[in-house]
């Protein structure tokens, strides 16, 4: 075991935190509208201007093909510089729809997307959920019907965040009809300009409608845009899957040894309602002091597994424990906050940049449910690391 | 950076493993007299070398770092191991004299360990311990052992008597280093605790049925191990970065220390907690290891920080990349 870092990783380092310190946009990310998908489409464009787009993608597809490490570093400067948010209108397409066309897509598929990707150019959202197939994905009934060379699909997805601002989406369909499950489904990617989408917004406990249901009525795609084999899309999906559970909230993890500090400095700063500084309260110190042990443990669990994953090649199994144990922290860390700030803390007008800590608050059971549900990945821990036995 | 066990440390832990299965297991809780380290294991461990694992080579000792002691006390921990195993290679540390130092890792002598309780010392360990070591943050103190007043204790594996301070010292070293082997070696064992209540859960969910499935079937069971494993990996991932920043001598190992006695304190106490409450009624009785583990983590709880202190500390706390 050692914590020493390479020659070149400190220099990717310094790099990072050079370039980040004088590029970090100074304007607040508007929260809504189109004016936000172009704030991140700008700076997702400034990233790829400057080099530093696609950190986790191969560098025969544009990326930058740093390993688990280097990906760390980069994740922390981007905390430390509070450089806009990795999870944002680019997410889907730099973290699932990308890797997943690398893995599976077509010459002509890699082509035509991935830079666009890259360069921010294109926003993806994903179609996997439904009204009636959400954890148990698999029981999804959005048709696809071959006719010609062409595939037809009808029926309607949920969930779908940022539908209204994406150029493409990522659409599950089972194009077998006698299909069962997994079998008989496909991946295939939709243009979502075509006519017969219909995108009907949710609003959230948030205040916001970043997301959506999405029905499709007869929406007529090209049989080239599968991605992987007809009737083969639950191993593309899966593929995807893989990826959002390895290093996909990676941010997240680092990002909240940030917060804690944050929380401690506002600490030493607010009173509460009975005029006691809020770090002079014992119950207050003990549990942002238990929160930083959480969040050191947590980076020190990043590093453990990107150990192993570096070496294997492969995301290790852990990514389950890693969201159930990061969604609980953030969550703990969200509602100590909301006791310091006492009615502070009950002003919201759904501006994230506003009101950052009722927002991150209310946004603790998206995090918790959103790419996998708690209790899904508990199931994912029990059959995968446990190998407990099974009841489905 | 590499941070997981590799080559050699995996070849210590596991040789560490096979020997202690066998020397202390913790099916030896069962029988009577079976507290704190026996004469005779004592000497079976100085005669492998255990106790001189961390002490240099000039010293006698094997020469190897903060990162192989935890490996092995991870091991003890798995066991339910004697907390006097830890006094003893503690106290190897702090020795100069040879003559001394040489009846220490030989286990001619055995080590009790002394906490500050009041007024008193609360001793901790074999009853015919010749030494105590007393340790805090700022150095370790060797004492001829006092004459004490025999409490019963919770925890099975450790016997406890209460003494009047006693001051004709031994040996005494300053400086924090015998503190931080000595929390590490203590936030090891509770890892290993936490490891050794999943494991113990994990294999009577697979065997156990009700209402004709396997227990483990059950998501009121699979998700409280689920939650058992996450608490495990944080705390051993922990144990491995305090552990190598001791050994790189890194300026935040005090801190990632008391981050990793934490973490640990809570894993181990959580999962003793799970492991007798899945095990249904089976778990309350005596026959059966479940409470021994809880009983032992309580006791190692209390021992080089205790959760008061330690979060005190860590507010503050500065650590680097």
């Amino acid at each position: 075991m050692d914590l020493q870092y390479s020659e070149a990783d400190r220099e990717f380092r310094e790099k990072a935190r050079t370039w980040l310190a004088a590029n970090v946009p100074a304007k607040t990310r508007p929260a809504n509208g189109h004016s936000s998908a172009q704030f991140d489409r700008d700076w997702q464009r400034k990233l790829y201007d400057h080099g530093w787009a696609g950190v986790a993608w191969p560098k025969e597809f544009g990326g930058l093909g740093l390993s688990g490490l280097q990906q760390v570093i980069w994740y922390e400067e981007l905390a430390r510089a509070r450089a806009p948010h990795y999870i944002n209108t680019t997410y889907v397409a730099l973290m699932h729809a990308g890797p997943t066309l690398i893995a599976r897509g077509t010459e002509a598929q890699k082509a035509f997307h991935l830079e666009k990707i890259l360069s921010g150019e294109s926003l993806w959202c994903q179609g996997f959920s439904e009204p009636n197939a959400g954890s148990d994905l698999a029981s999804l009934k959005t048709r696809g019907e071959i006719v010609g060379d062409e595939i037809v699909v009808t029926g309607a997805k949920m969930w779908t965040t940022d539908a209204h601002h994406a150029d493409y989406q990522e659409l599950l369909i089972r194009t077998d009809p006698e299909s069962q499950r997994h079998k008989g489904l496909t991946w295939i990617i939709c243009d979502m300009k075509l006519s017969g989408i219909d995108i009907k917004p949710i609003r959230t406990m948030l205040g916001d409608e970043h997301i959506s249901l999405v029905f499709y009525d007869e929406v007529r795609i090209p049989l080239s845009n599968v991605v992987g084999e007809v009737n083969g899309g639950w191993s593309t999906a899966l593929a995807t899957l893989s990826f959002e559970r390895g290093l996909g909230f990676i941010g997240d993890q680092l990002e909240l040894y940030e917060r804690v500090g944050r929380a401690i400095d506002m600490a030493r700063q607010i009173r509460l309602e009975d005029g006691t500084l809020a770090i002079d309260d014992a119950g207050i110190r003990q549990k942002l002091a238990s929160l930083k042990a959480d969040a050191m443990a947590i980076r020190a669990m990043t590093l453990a597994d990107i150990a192993e994953s570096d070496r294997s090649g492969e995301p290790g199994p852990k990514g389950s424990m890693m969201k159930l144990l990061v969604t609980a922290t953030h969550k703990a860390l969200s509602e100590l906050v909301g006791d310091m700030m006492g009615w502070d803390f009950l002003e919201f007008n759904g501006d994230r940049a506003a009101h950052p800590w009722t927002y991150d608050y209310l946004w603790s059971w998206v995090f918790s449910i959103s790419g996998g549900t708690n209790e899904i990945q508990r199931e994912n821990i029990a059959d995968r690391v446990l190998h407990l036995p099974r009841a489905r | 950076m590499y941070l997981a066990p590799d080559g050699d440390e995996l070849e210590i832990a596991s040789a560490a493993a096979s020997y202690l299965a066998d020397a202390m297991p913790v099916e030896r809780l069962h029988n009577v007299n079976s507290a704190d380290m026996s004469a005779a294991m004592r000497t079976s461990l100085a005669e492998m070398g255990w106790f001189a694992l961390a002490l240099s080579g000039d010293a006698g000792g094997s020469g190897l770092s903060a990162v192989e002691h935890a490996l092995f006390f991870r091991e003890v921990g798995r066991q339910c191991g004697p907390l006097d195993v830890l006094a003893q290679s503690l106290a190897a540390n702090v020795v100069q004299d040879e003559a001394l130092l040489r009846s220490i890792t030989s286990g001619a002598v055995g080590i009790a360990l002394a906490v500050g309780d009041g007024d008193n010392l609360r001793i901790l360990g074999a009853p015919d311990a010749a030494f105590v070591l007393l340790v805090d943050r700022s150095g370790a103190q060797l004492f001829a052992a006092p004459q004490g007043e025999e409490k019963q204790s919770l925890d099975p594996a450790t016997s406890m008597r209460m003494a009047a301070s006693e001051d004709a010292i031994v040996a005494s070293l300053s400086g924090s280093h015998i503190w931080q082997l000595g929390q590490l070696g203590i936030a090891a064992m509770l890892v290993g605790q936490a490891e050794a209540t999943l494991d113990q859960i994990v294999e009577y969910a697979k065997v156990r049925e009700t209402f004709g499935k396997k227990i483990g079937a059950w998501q009121a069971v699979r998700h409280p191990c689920a939650d058992m494993a996450i608490r495990v990996e944080a705390a051993r991932s922990q144990l491995w970065f305090a552990a190598t920043a001791i050994k790189e001598g890194r300026a935040d190992a005090a801190a990632h220390l008391d981050a990793a006695k934490h973490v640990a304190n809570l894993a181990a106490v959580a999962n003793a907690d799970s492991n007798i409450q899945l095990h249904g009624g089976i778990g309350v009785t005596d026959e059966h290891h479940a409470h021994l583990y809880l009983k032992h983590a309580l006791l190692l709880a209390k021992l080089f920080g205790s959760r008061r202190e330690l979060l005190a500390n860590l507010l503050d706390a500065q650590v680097e990349n």
